[in-house]
């Protein structure tokens, strides 16, 4: 018995007037959606929150007769995907909190406030998360809804009160080690950290927005602007997504070529991340080394793509063209071999090395059960032994067909993050080698791809692994050549937001090793 | 001409006039060091890093340094609008003052030094503490909360690394019965005390790396946490004075490493002045290799290191050296 019909007769036992209905999963990528409603709303929740499903995601789409808030939920033990879909009046949008059950709706209730003027009865602070203050109206909204003038709230001005025995500092936004324009503001006493919370939306594009305004094709290239390490990723997640909503058949060799390109894009990212997590602890050598290494693929995906960083490469059903057989296949083996010795000596100059290890292990320790309530993905929840990883649990492009394994960490310190990622660049190089044997020869494209695509009406919620984790993208059509609605759930973002918790009663020095531990891309983070 | 000199001299009297000639010298080899080794930092990190470092300005990119010093001069010196004015003015000039002063007792060779005192490493002991004073002083200024941690830090790390600093010195002044820096140096004519003093020798280098706010040992400065720690308001031509008060202080940390336990001058055929020059770079090199290679330590570790072992140790050694001695 799956664990989706399990779900189903429990929840028909426990709740007798709420319906809930199988969704073909190969259609709209989740298995089961049910109808809320504000009163039992919470009930469900509970329900679902009993069953070890964590949150996936939870935005709002805006209907015009009615607004539709959307919680989407799966277990880390396996793939069953429900949609929790709960509707509001447009007029006075009221909708229970569930940030106590699920701490990070905490952030996305503050979101869906913001750009749909939906209020939740019972958050602890209903404030701005991206936007500013100045902004008269709710962007996300169809029709123009101006916000009423008592409820312009803001924390990009975020100004505490300074209290005895405490002060506050701003981390960012401006910042060596935010990587980018994040900001965290820290309430400190000496060096030790009181709170901390971060405020986003520092580079923020609206690119959900801009979703709506753009034919599908326009928008391609805009997926690498958010995460741009790995652009590759979030260009298949959502190329993908629209395969799957128009039912465009791709054919296999540029599944692998695809998995190929996605897998030298990943340890790219995590180079990426190797040289600049040091950086964090203070040596800067290893970072000029992971470039040297970085450089390498980027030359690979720059013959294959044409770019060297925001790559759009891949196109509905198969690729802008095909790979060059011969440079391509001899400079990845060429790669394959010059990286792994290359780790040998990553782990002799960063991993054996004492004050390193002192300064990692045993720091910024995440439980497995935060997970459920954060919804953390990627290397961060690998690193506390939950092997949760999206190629493995619904196997997407030629994931497949290629066996790998999943590297886990065991208490969820600093440093199993960094064991994991060293070892997810060791399996990618697996992967990439076995994908080069198999790679079948034939067309790299569907033919019959219209130019002007126009999906069937209806919804889809595709999920890749990205470097950072679960990015998935849901797309609302109504049957025009632009998107209806658009939503991206970027992991950078519940990775993020488990930092209040851990660096609560660090010293400032361990919360910046933590901080750099999670790989965050705040772009993708600010969307 | 000769005359007039001679006549001078006699006027002011030799200790004078041999002082003055002995600053003049000091100022030049403090600001060739540091010309020197801001060159050398770029090239040893470049290459440490896989690049090739400056290579532009100059053969090998020798001239960089005078390219930075005249940018830096040309910039404007901004004073951000709350600080506390004298004491922000201040610092950068008092960071300056310990260093030039503890140059006068070190032997470049057996006579080229300016003042044989004969307590001569008290007067270094004394004066480079006064660093630390600057930099509290430059942080508590800026009105900066990075600045200010900064600064606490660094008081708070010269406290804890002064201690095995000076006791690890202790057993060589034992060994060699004399403050003055000569007589030490003249001591190590058989055998050099890092042979005798192994142990001694490395709780110095650690705690001067500390002492000179070095990586690992940064925290003063510790980029990914405090942007730039005590000296992040500062600009121009006073964020270079600091610079340059950190480059002189890793030469004055080799240079006494290399008298007390290095032989001083002494070596063979080359002439003195040119050996002590040889050791202390090569000092110099361990401390930027160490720079380009390590993370840093947590400030709570760097003091228990400090306290509980360093310290400790040397108190050890300090002990079975003046017992054997005494036997």
């Amino acid at each position: 018995m799956t664990m989706t019909n399990r779900v189903i007769e429990e929840f028909k036992a426990e709740f007798k007037s709420v319906d809930i209905t199988e969704a073909p999963y190969e259609k709209q990528g989740y298995h089961l959606s049910i109808e809320a409603r504000t009163g039992n709303l919470l009930n469900i929740i509970d329900f679902l929150d009993k069953r070890e499903f964590y949150i996936i995601d939870l935005f709002c789409v805006d209907y015009q007769d009615y607004l539709e808030l959307v919680y989407f939920f799966n277990t880390h033990r396996e793939l069953c995907r429900i949609k929790v879909t709960l509707k509001l009046d447009p007029v006075k949008p009221v909708a229970p909190t569930i940030s106590n059950t699920y701490t990070i709706a905490r952030w996305y209730e503050r979101e869906v406030h913001e750009f749909f003027g939906v209020y939740f009865e019972g958050h602890p602070n209903l404030t701005y998360l991206f936007l500013h203050e100045e902004i008269g109206h709710y962007p996300l909204r169809k029709q123009h809804v101006p916000v009423p003038d008592g409820d312009k709230k803001l924390l990009n001005s975020f100004r505490p009160h300074e209290e005895e025995n405490s002060f506050f500092i701003n981390l960012g936004p401006q910042h060596p080690s935010t990587h980018g324009v994040l900001r965290v503001v820290l309430k400190m006493d000496g060096e030790y950290l009181i709170s901390a919370e971060p405020v986003l939306g520092y580079l923020h594009r609206m690119h959900e927005k801009m979703a709506e305004n753009k034919s599908y094709m326009q928008f391609l290239p805009n997926p690498a602007r958010m995460d741009y390490p790995g652009a590759l990723l979030f260009n298949l997640a959502y190329v993908e997504a629209v395969e799957k909503l128009c039912g465009i058949e791709v054919p296999e060799r540029a599944k692998y070529i695809r998995t190929i390109t996605c897998e030298l894009n990943r340890i790219a990212s995590h180079l990426l991340w190797l040289g600049a997590f040091p950086a964090d602890l203070g040596a800067l050598t290893p970072f000029m080394y992971a470039f040297d290494d970085r450089e390498n693929i980027l030359d690979i995906l720059e013959d294959v793509t044409g770019s060297r960083l925001t790559y759009c490469y891949f196109r509905f059903g198969g690729l802008y063209n095909d790979i060059n057989e011969e440079t391509f296949i001899d400079a990845t083996k060429r790669f394959i071999e010059r990286m792994r010795e290359r780790l040998v000596m990553y782990d002799k100059l960063i991993t054996g090395n004492v004050i390193f290890i002192n300064r990692v292990k045993n720091i910024g320790i995440l439980e497995q059960g935060q997970a459920k309530k954060y919804g953390f993905s990627g290397p961060v929840i690998r690193s506390t032994g939950i092997p949760f990883d999206m190629r493995k649990v619904d196997p997407y492009a030629a994931y497949g067909s290629i066996d790998f394994e999943i590297p886990t960490g065991h208490i969820g310190d600093n440093m199993d993050r960094y064991m994991v990622r060293m070892k997810e660049i060791e399996i990618s190089l697996n992967i990439i080698e076995e994908g080069i044997k198999r790679l079948p020869s034939g067309p790299f494209k569907t033919e019959k791809v219209p130019k002007k695509l126009k999906p069937p009406k209806g919804d889809i919620y595709n999920a890749v692994e990205s470097t950072r984790g679960e990015t998935g993208v849901y797309i609302v059509s109504d049957e025009s050549d632009t998107p209806y609605r658009m939503r991206w759930r970027v992991p950078s973002y519940s990775n993020l937001m488990t930092f209040p918790h851990l660096s609560r009663g660090v010293l400032i020095a361990d919360a910046i090793a933590t901080l750099g531990s999670y790989d965050i891309v705040v772009p993708e983070i600010d969307r | 001409m000769c005359d007039t000199i001679i006549n001078i001299v006699n006027i002011v009297g030799k200790e004078v006039v041999r002082t003055v000639i002995g600053l003049v010298g000091v100022f030049i080899v403090v600001l060739g060091n540091a010309i020197m080794l801001t060159w050398t930092e770029r090239k040893v990190a470049g290459h440490i890093q896989r690049r090739i470092g400056p290579k532009e300005v100059g053969p090998f990119g020798l001239l960089q340094s005078f390219a930075d010093s005249v940018k830096l001069l040309g910039k404007e010196l901004l004073t951000p609008a709350n600080v506390e004015k004298p004491l922000y003015f201040l610092a950068p000039t008092l960071i300056f003052v310990p260093v030039l002063v503890t140059f006068v007792v070190i032997p470049f060779d057996g006579f080229l030094q300016v003042k044989d005192i004969n307590t001569g490493i008290l007067v270094i002991l004394a004066f480079s503490s006064l660093t630390v004073l600057s930099i509290l002083i430059g942080g508590w200024g800026s009105d900066n909360k990075y600045s200010l941690i900064g600064a606490v830090r660094s008081v708070a790390q010269n406290i804890a690394y002064e201690i095995p600093l000076l006791l690890a010195l202790l057993p060589v002044i034992l060994m060699a019965n004399s403050f003055s820096l000569r007589d030490i140096a003249e001591a190590q004519r058989g055998a050099w005390f890092v042979v005798y003093q192994p142990i001694a020798f490395l709780i110095f280098f650690v705690a001067s790396v500390a002492e000179t706010n070095r990586t690992p040992f940064d925290l003063p400065e510790a980029e990914s946490e405090l942007v730039a720690g005590f000296h992040t308001e500062y600009s121009g031509m006073r964020f270079s004075l600091f610079f340059l008060a950190e480059y002189t202080n890793m030469f004055i940390v080799s240079a006494i490493a290399v008298t007390f336990f290095l032989g001083g001058y002494q070596g063979p055929i080359l002439p003195g002045v040119v050996w002590f020059f040889i050791k202390t770079y090569l000092l110099v090199f361990v401390l930027l290799w160490f720079r380009w290679t390590f993370p840093r330590v947590r400030f709570d570790q760097l003091l228990n290191f400090s306290w509980k072992i360093l310290i400790p140790v040397s108190f050890l050694n300090l002990l079975v050296t003046g017992g054997i001695l005494k036997l």
